[in-house]
């Protein structure tokens, strides 16, 4: 250890006397050499009776803060120093590179102790931590390399990789919910199936009140089959946020044996952080051979090594029960898997439906997906106090002490055996009638497909149909084939480099250029994933939410890291716009209107191209494929085809060019007939139909306008009083429209509702939405086709 | 090394425990308070027998009253050099971990002989020599211990299998 002069020493000091020589065997605190040194010390003047200040001349020993043997000392006597000045080398015994709790774990001695004369605390000597399962033990720099090169040799030698798995929600999900205890039990259940093979374990000291809180455990489908291979390939470590218990036991579920993931074990007690995951507290030297496996990206940064996997949400809108030490999640994601539910599917195409059906998942969503941007810098921010940590414990204590209450999964099912009741019953199968016969034929064919299945109809809240693992596995085997292909050509190359230099070097040497050469599994994940969607132009529309910066959403990171490119708008290069399938946004439309080149896909051909790894054909995931070009119009004929009336009168119904002649001649019989009285009226009318004369062309053009807004009114609440009209209907089928017979009536009989018709036909114009006096209008209309 | 020791502790009693039980209460919250814990120098096993309690003084201004309880109880102290028998709980590359009781020595590679090598590969990883002595998980570990710190709550020892007759014992 170098040894300097402490910058403490009153400056400048002259040595006076060396009292080590190089080879001497020194202890703590002995002293080196003497000095003098230059000082103002007061001194008791006997003449004036009092201190006065003088300058003296004083002398000190210069003692070792290290203990060893002295290899050389660069002092010499009568030199003078006048800073910081290299004194010699003290070759220690130990340097007390491990540590264990502030003990050097070589000799035995107290690190945290600290002399008089300490530059340096003797904790600073070790300072990375190494090892999964304690934080106390710690090493020095040169310690971990050593130990990087080691198991480096040790993973090529065996031709693996490391791989960083996280639990919660990458190859398991847990809860805590006691209803899966009950739906295992109970075979009839509808979700017995897809339970019956969770696995539980009881963890004692942990959740809330620490009685004991049973815990369910379901493990991604085809985990086990994909441990044992990817074993093969890869050591494996869990790197999850559950306390250190959790992890145990979940290992002792995935991995009986103890083959797999052995003690490599680190959980968020040794985690050192409590907010983010860093590769730096497993590998401290290198990540070169790390390959991680994570459903969240952020907590790592986007390292280069992650493979970012869909979350595995089995049991719905339970979450990660250990997020809360994380920073929350941006929304979606997930989200698209549910639309994979097949047995939904018919139940969707009726459009009055679906969002019955829908909210079971979006619910949970919405509660801790409402997280604007700001929040989620706070979040990442994370204080890590003790306190911030104790509060996110208590935060997740209440979390699991909601989920045992409320018992979520429960509440789940029953809004879905509720739908299905609903679905079943008479009033609501009319209902859905109804709706169908306006659909006309499409309505039909879903009509018929929901009538086939009303058994299967019997909701199971849990899927089990998750495929993530096995295209995982393929694409962690690709990397592993991809890497050591690459350090095969590159330490071939390197060999042939080194004999053509005949320069052999010491064999130390030689295994450092080894390591040289070794291939970086962040560069190869990288370039194996920019292939998959290299070209592919993404635009987001109606999936993001407002105010959130597309470009750091978590989606659009997780799309570049597959090379796609994002932009904000539809631009020439634009090859798919990935939208929601519920809202035909502007840049739909936009897109729809450049069919073939863009395509209109949902997020759920995003999630299967970063899952499989490879592009995806689109066929299945386009959406919007029927939108006409003109998106605006559609959202005006789809609403009026919510009200149009039913067939018979579609039948008989005049095309909408006759009806303002008809208008016009309405409004000048009625004014005829209403006199001067009507005057008013007419004006309102004219007024408000756009024309505002009195002269017959005019009053034309303006019933005209008002007539086909009228008309459409008109259907409007003749939809909204169906039975009413219809009554009216059957009997007046020589009355072409409603109109038509209001005119009857008007001119037929005078003294029978003149009033009435007036009121009516001025309300209508003046287009008050008020179905009251529609309704007025029918019952007019039908007492004058009973008269 | 285990000791009987004579110790004193204080508790203060809430004014709704004034009765007939005080006694109980107050034998009860020592034996809570105080068994099991770890003062930094010696692990307290076992209150054995309670000698004294002191009359009360009612702490001014609260109306709790205090007792000073001088009790003797079974005490662990581990020494620097004092050599004692546990179970290794892990083995990591750079040494392994042994459960002395409540006490968590860690033995360095420098501490082992070095004739036992690290070997990761197994389905646990261990140190071993040709001659048949494996440490790993779950193995009896005879120990010296080398060092000692304790702080409020925690102590922390290293020990050493590098001496004749240390290192794994024969079942």
């Amino acid at each position: 250890m170098r040894l300097y002069t402490p910058d403490s020493l009153l400056y400048p000091i002259t040595v006076t006397k060396l009292l080590r020589r190089p080879g001497d065997d020194i202890e703590q605190n002995t002293p080196l050499f003497t000095y003098h040194y230059q000082s103002v010390v007061s001194v008791w003047d006997k003449d004036q009776r009092e201190d006065v200040e003088q300058t003296a001349t004083l002398y000190a020993d210069f003692e070792s803060e290290f203990e060893g043997s002295v290899l050389s000392l660069d002092i010499q006597r009568g030199q003078v120093l006048t800073a910081r000045t290299y004194v010699g080398e003290i070759d220690e015994p130990c340097k007390h590179e491990v540590q264990y709790g502030g003990i050097c774990a070589n000799c035995g001695k107290d690190m945290t102790t600290v002399q008089y004369n300490s530059t340096a605390r003797g904790t600073d000597r070790a300072t990375v931590n190494t090892v999964h399962g304690h934080t106390q033990l710690l090493v020095s720099q040169e310690q971990a390399s050593r130990a990087d090169e080691e198991a480096k040799r040790r993973l090529l030698d065996a031709r693996k990789l490391s791989l960083v798995v996280d639990l919660d929600q990458t190859i398991i999900h847990a809860t805590v919910d006691p209803t899966v205890a009950e739906w295992q039990r109970d075979p009839s259940n509808p979700n017995y199936d897809a339970v019956k093979d969770v696995e539980a374990f009881q963890l004692v000291d942990d959740g809330p009140g620490a009685r004991g809180c049973w815990y369910y455990i379901k493990l991604r489908p085809g985990l086990e089959d994909f441990l044992e291979t990817i074993s093969q390939f890869y050591e494996l470590h869990i790197y999850t946020m559950g306390t250190r218990a959790y992890a145990q036991n979940i290992a002792k579920i995935i991995d009986p044996q103890h083959k797999i993931f052995g003690e490599r074990i680190l959980s968020r007690d040794e985690s050192g952080s409590m907010t983010a995951k860093n590769l730096k507290r497993l590998f401290p030297v290198d990540t070169k051979m790390v390959v991680i496996i994570d459903d969240r990206g952020d907590v790592w940064h986007w390292s280069p090594n992650l493979l970012k996997v869909s979350p595995y949400d089995f049991f719905v809108g339970i979450g990660d029960i250990n997020s809360s030490f994380l920073p929350k999640r941006p929304e979606l994601e997930a989200k698209p898997v549910k639309s994979s539910k097949t047995e939904q599917q018919p139940a969707k195409e009726v459009s009055g439906d679906a969002p019955k059906a829908e909210p079971s998942g979006a619910e949970g969503k919405a509660a801790n997906g409402e997280v604007s941007a700001v929040d989620r810098m706070v979040s990442m921010a994370g204080k890590q106090d003790e306190g911030s940590i104790k509060e996110k414990a208590e935060e997740q204590d209440e979390q699991l002490n909601a989920q045992l209450q409320d018992r979520p999964l429960l509440q789940k099912q029953k809004i879905l055996d509720a739908a299905e009741e609903e679905a079943k019953t008479s009033p609501a199968v009319e209902a859905a009638g109804d709706l169908l016969a306006e659909n006309g034929e499409d309505g039909q064919d879903s009509s018929s497909a929901a009538d086939q299945h009303p058994s299967k109809y019997r909701h199971n809240l849990l899927q089990d149909d998750d495929t993530e693992l096995h295209y995982l596995g393929q694409s962690l085997r690709n990397i592993h084939t991809a890497y050591f292909d690459e350090y095969q050509r590159k330490t071939a190359g390197a060999k042939g480099g080194r004999i053509a230099d005949l320069r052999p070097g010491p064999a130390k040497k030689r295994s450092l250029d080894e390591f040289d050469h070794i291939p970086d599994a962040a560069v190869i994940v990288a370039s194996m994933k920019q292939r998959v969607l290299a070209g592919v132009h993404l635009v987001f529309s109606g999936v993001v939410p407002l105010g959130v910066d597309i470009q750091t959403h978590d989606t659009a990171i997780w799309a570049k890291s597959f090379g796609a490119s994002i932009s904000e708008n539809i631009t020439k290069r634009t090859t798919h716009v990935i939208a929601s399938p519920e809202r035909r946004t502007a840049k739909v439309r936009q897109a729809a209107k450049k069919k073939g080149r863009i395509a209109i896909v949902s997020q759920a051909w995003l999630y299967a191209c970063f899952t499989q790894w490879r592009r995806v054909d689109e066929e299945p995931y386009r959406i919007h494929s029927v939108a006409p070009a003109n998106g605006g119009h559609v959202e005006d004929a789809e609403e009026l085809a919510r009200f149009m009336p039913s067939e018979e009168r579609a039948d008989s119904s005049p095309t909408e060019e006759e009806v303002p002649d008809y208008w016009g001649d309405i409004n000048d019989e009625l004014a005829d007939f209403l006199g001067s009285e009507a005057d008013d009226d007419d004006d309102e009318d004219g007024g408000s139909g756009g024309g505002g004369g009195e002269s017959d062309g005019e009053s034309d053009g303006g019933g005209a306008g008002a007539g086909s807004r009228l008309q459409k009114r008109k259907r409007e609440a003749a939809a909204r009083t169906s039975s009413l009209t219809q009554m009216a209907k059957a009997p007046s089928s020589h009355a072409s429209t409603p109109a038509a017979a209001t005119t009857t009536a008007a001119d037929g009989d005078v003294d029978d509702g003149v009033d009435e018709a007036a009121t009516a036909a001025e309300a209508a114009e003046e287009e008050e939405d008020d179905s009251l006096e529609a309704m007025l209008a029918a019952e007019m209309e039908r007492q004058s086709d009973v008269e | 090394m285990f000791f009987v020791k004579s110790l004193e502790h204080r508790i203060d009693l809430h004014p709704s425990f004034f009765n007939s039980e005080a006694t109980r209460y107050i034998e009860q919250k020592l034996f809570q308070d105080v068994e099991g814990t770890n003062t930094g120098t010696m692990m307290i096993i076992a209150v054995i027998g309670i000698d004294e309690i002191s009359e009360p003084k009612v702490a001014p201004g609260t109306g709790f009253a205090q007792f000073n309880v001088a009790y003797r109880a079974v005490v662990w102290r581990p020494f620097r050099g004092e050599v004692v028998d546990g179970e290794v709980s892990s083995v990591v590359n750079n040494g392994f971990f042994v459960d002395v009781g409540g006490l968590s020595v860690f033995v360095s590679k420098a501490m082992i002989p070095p004739s036992m090598k690290y070997n990761a590969e197994d389905s646990t990883p261990n140190f071993s020599d040709a001659e048949g002595m494996t440490v790993q998980r779950n193995s009896q570990v005879r120990l010296r211990i080398k060092g000692i710190r304790g702080e409020l709550g925690q102590m922390f020892a290293i020990g050493s299998i590098r001496e004749d007759y240390l290192g794994t014992l024969m079942q």
